[in-house]
């Protein structure tokens, strides 16, 4: 307790204070936002990696992804070998009024067709044009932001940790697969 | 005073009614954005939403005009005007430079005071017109509000026109010495926290309690009529900030550029009260109506008593 | 009194019954409250033209501004529905009685104010200001006025012990500590 109005006198000075601040609105229609490499805005298709594993589809809580495909058997590639079968993707599509942006799917993709992207303007009209088909996913491949660097300190990423390992110690024997060395 | 002199005054009389209540709504909104890191309306007039009041008013002009199946049509109809001519009239009688008022009445503090209780029918009209029960209960703690806090502020007005030795508006400011600001602190703070209270401005708005009671008088009011209760809030806030400035701010008077500049500088008292009463509502939380009767009665009413002994000691003896 | 000055006061006069009659006729009790509104406003209007401007602003501050308002407050508190209350109406024999106590009154305040200031002149220069009131009230009728608020100041007491809880022996039913 001090002198009476103090607290009335503090509250004053507190609203004046803030009033000589900046404000930290953000002008966003006019000026678009800052956003860190991480944010979770729409997620991207990169088609190519995708081998129809399901494993995305049934991992989402929300059972937004759809994915339709069909076998394709391919010819032997040399005399007398096997004929392959393979996966070809007919549909894939994001139901985004359902998704809750979990990124479940994405962390759950094996192969790296699934990816975060930035971009948070596709707001529509009818709720129905929010399921993106596989070509809008797509596209929004190209809004994908290179990840982001390491922090300082950070354990080293493992396929260059483990290439690094067999350059010190050369194998004794045989083929070492070395894990995703492609990268 | 011709004819053609009287009509200009009242085009100017009606223009500043008009526009003041809209700046000072302006005001209002930009001061309340920043004191709360916002940056208020932005977009309308192009400049920092300059015309943002402008738009509401189209826009409150293209509303429905709502009369609830229950009403009394009649007094729903008339509370809006009644709410708001009053400040029309006291607006006149404010002197904004020397000899520069509209209408001089020899008892001015008077009658500004009797104008402005004027006011309040408007309020409870339309809150028992509005046949809803919140609107009943706005109307009751509006008028319980203003029948304690028309005391203190009579009282205080009274201390300044016993100082003065007139009633006259005009005269209060020519008898008024700068060394008053002291001698007059409390009736000026008393006058203004009964003021506030009048005009049901935050933290004096228990009869718009949102939380409580919707909007009170106002709820069931829609379109242009609703404009204009808002429209009479602030010109509330206007009227209040002129009188303080002209009964306890030396209204014209400043120690540089008097000349023929009177008018600018009653001009910048009254907005720099009205910032104060848009600063309080800010700052300071609602309060009770338990609170709100026990501040007028045990604090106001024998503050404004002991202000008015002073005013009269002071006299006597100087 | 010039004609423009007559003629506006005798329509103020005329507005001043003719709402003050609707206060006892109306059905609504809240518009007989703001009939009496119109009523007081008038006869403050009545009042300026007679050049007590004083008086005038007086009548407006004390009576439209305060004690209708605490009428229309005291109105809503119990009861004040929208629309014709059946039962505010009188039998034909309550009727005639206060009608004829409403003339016998008015006959004797004309009766009184003729013979008291039939001569009188009002000056059209004097305005009735502050300070003949002032001096009138505080010189001449001193006592009356001090009598008077010694009665205010009663009244007050009065008011405040009556509504006062905590005090033992007062409000007879129940001496329940009020939270006050």
């Amino acid at each position: 307790m001090g002198l009476p109005g103090r607290g009335l006198a503090g509250g004053l000075a507190t609203t004046f204070r803030t009033m000589t601040r900046r404000s930290i609105t953000q002008q966003y229609p006019d000026v678009s936002p800052d956003l860190p490499p991480r944010t979770r805005g729409v997620i991207a298709l990169l088609e190519e990696n995708c081998t129809v594993c399901m494993l995305c589809a049934r991992e989402c809580p929300d059972w937004c992804i759809y994915i339709d495909s069909h076998k394709e058997t391919l010819p032997a590639t040399t005399e007398g070998g096997r004929e392959r079968t393979r996966n070809v993707l007919d549909r894939f599509a994001i139901d985004f009024s359902l998704c809750m942006y979990c990124g479940i799917c994405i962390e759950a993709c094996p192969f790296d067709a699934l990816f975060w992207s930035p971009e948070f303007e596709y707001a529509e009209l009818d709720i129905r044009e929010l399921v993106h088909e596989r070509d809008r996913l797509a596209l929004w491949m190209d809004t994908v932001p290179p990840p982001p660097p390491l922090d300082p300190g950070a354990e080293e990423a493992k396929e260059i940790a483990a290439a690094r390992k067999a350059v010190a110690a050369p194998a004794p024997t045989g083929d070492r697969h070395g894990e995703g060395a492609a990268r | 005073m011709s004819v053609l002199d009287l009509l200009l005054r009242l085009v100017l009389l009606l223009a500043c009614f008009l526009v003041l209540p809209l700046v000072v709504g302006q005001i209002e909104h930009k001061a309340m954005a920043h004191m709360q890191s916002r940056l208020g309306p932005m977009y309308a007039g192009g400049f920092h939403g300059w015309a943002q009041l402008v738009a509401d008013g189209v826009k409150f002009a293209q509303k429905e005009d709502v009369l609830p199946a229950a009403a009394d049509p009649w007094v729903f109809r008339l509370a809006p005007a009644l709410a708001l001519l009053p400040y029309l009239v006291v607006l006149a009688l404010i002197p904004v430079g020397a000899g520069q008022a509209v209408v001089s009445a020899d008892v001015g503090i008077f009658l500004v005071l009797a104008v402005m209780g004027i006011g309040i029918i408007g309020t409870v009209m339309a809150g028992w017109a509005s046949a809803n029960k919140f609107s009943v209960l706005g109307a009751l703690r509006a008028a319980a509000q203003l029948l304690s806090y028309e005391l203190p502020l009579v009282l205080a007005a009274a201390s300044v026109a016993m100082a003065a030795g007139t009633l006259s508006l005009p005269g209060i400011v020519e008898a008024w010495r700068p060394w008053w600001l002291l001698w007059q602190l409390p009736g000026a703070l008393i006058f203004l926290v009964a003021g506030l209270a009048e005009l049901s401005r935050s933290p004096f708005d228990m009869p718009v309690a949102e939380s409580e009671i919707i909007f009170g008088a106002y709820t069931e009011y829609a379109g242009l009529r609703f404009a204009l209760f808002l429209l009479a809030e602030y010109a509330g806030i206007v009227v209040l900030g002129a009188l303080t400035t002209v009964l306890f701010l030396g209204g014209w008077k400043w120690p540089f550029l008097v000349g023929g500049l009177g008018w600018l500088w009653t001009l910048v008292k009254t907005l720099a009260v009205a910032f104060l009463v848009i600063w309080l509502r800010v700052s300071l939380p609602r309060l009770r109506e338990d609170q709100l009767q026990r501040l007028a009665w045990a604090w106001l009413v024998p503050l404004a008593l002991v202000q008015l002994m002073i005013t009269g000691v002071v006299r006597v003896m100087g | 009194m010039n004609a423009a000055v007559t003629v506006v006061f005798a329509l103020l006069g005329v507005l001043a019954v003719g709402s003050a009659l609707l206060v006892v006729t109306t059905r609504q009790v809240v518009h007989a409250a703001l009939w009496l509104v119109v009523a007081l406003g008038a006869v403050a209007g009545c009042y300026l033209l007679l050049r007590a401007e004083f008086v005038a602003w007086v009548q407006v501050l004390v009576y439209v501004g305060a004690v209708v308002v605490l009428l229309l407050f005291a109105l809503m508190l119990t009861k004040a529905p929208i629309g014709v209350s059946e039962d505010l109406d009188a039998g034909l024999a309550q009727r005639v009685v206060a009608a004829m106590v409403a003339l016998a009154t008015g006959a004797l305040l004309v009766t009184v104010l003729v013979d008291g200031f039939s001569g009188e002149v009002i000056d059209q220069g004097a305005t009735g200001g502050a300070p003949a009131i002032g001096a009138s009230v505080f010189r001449s009728w001193v006592l009356p006025f001090e009598v008077l608020s010694v009665l205010l100041l009663a009244a007050l007491v009065g008011a405040i012990v009556l509504s006062r809880r905590d005090v033992p022996g007062a409000g007879a039913a129940d001496s329940v500590a009020g939270g006050r």
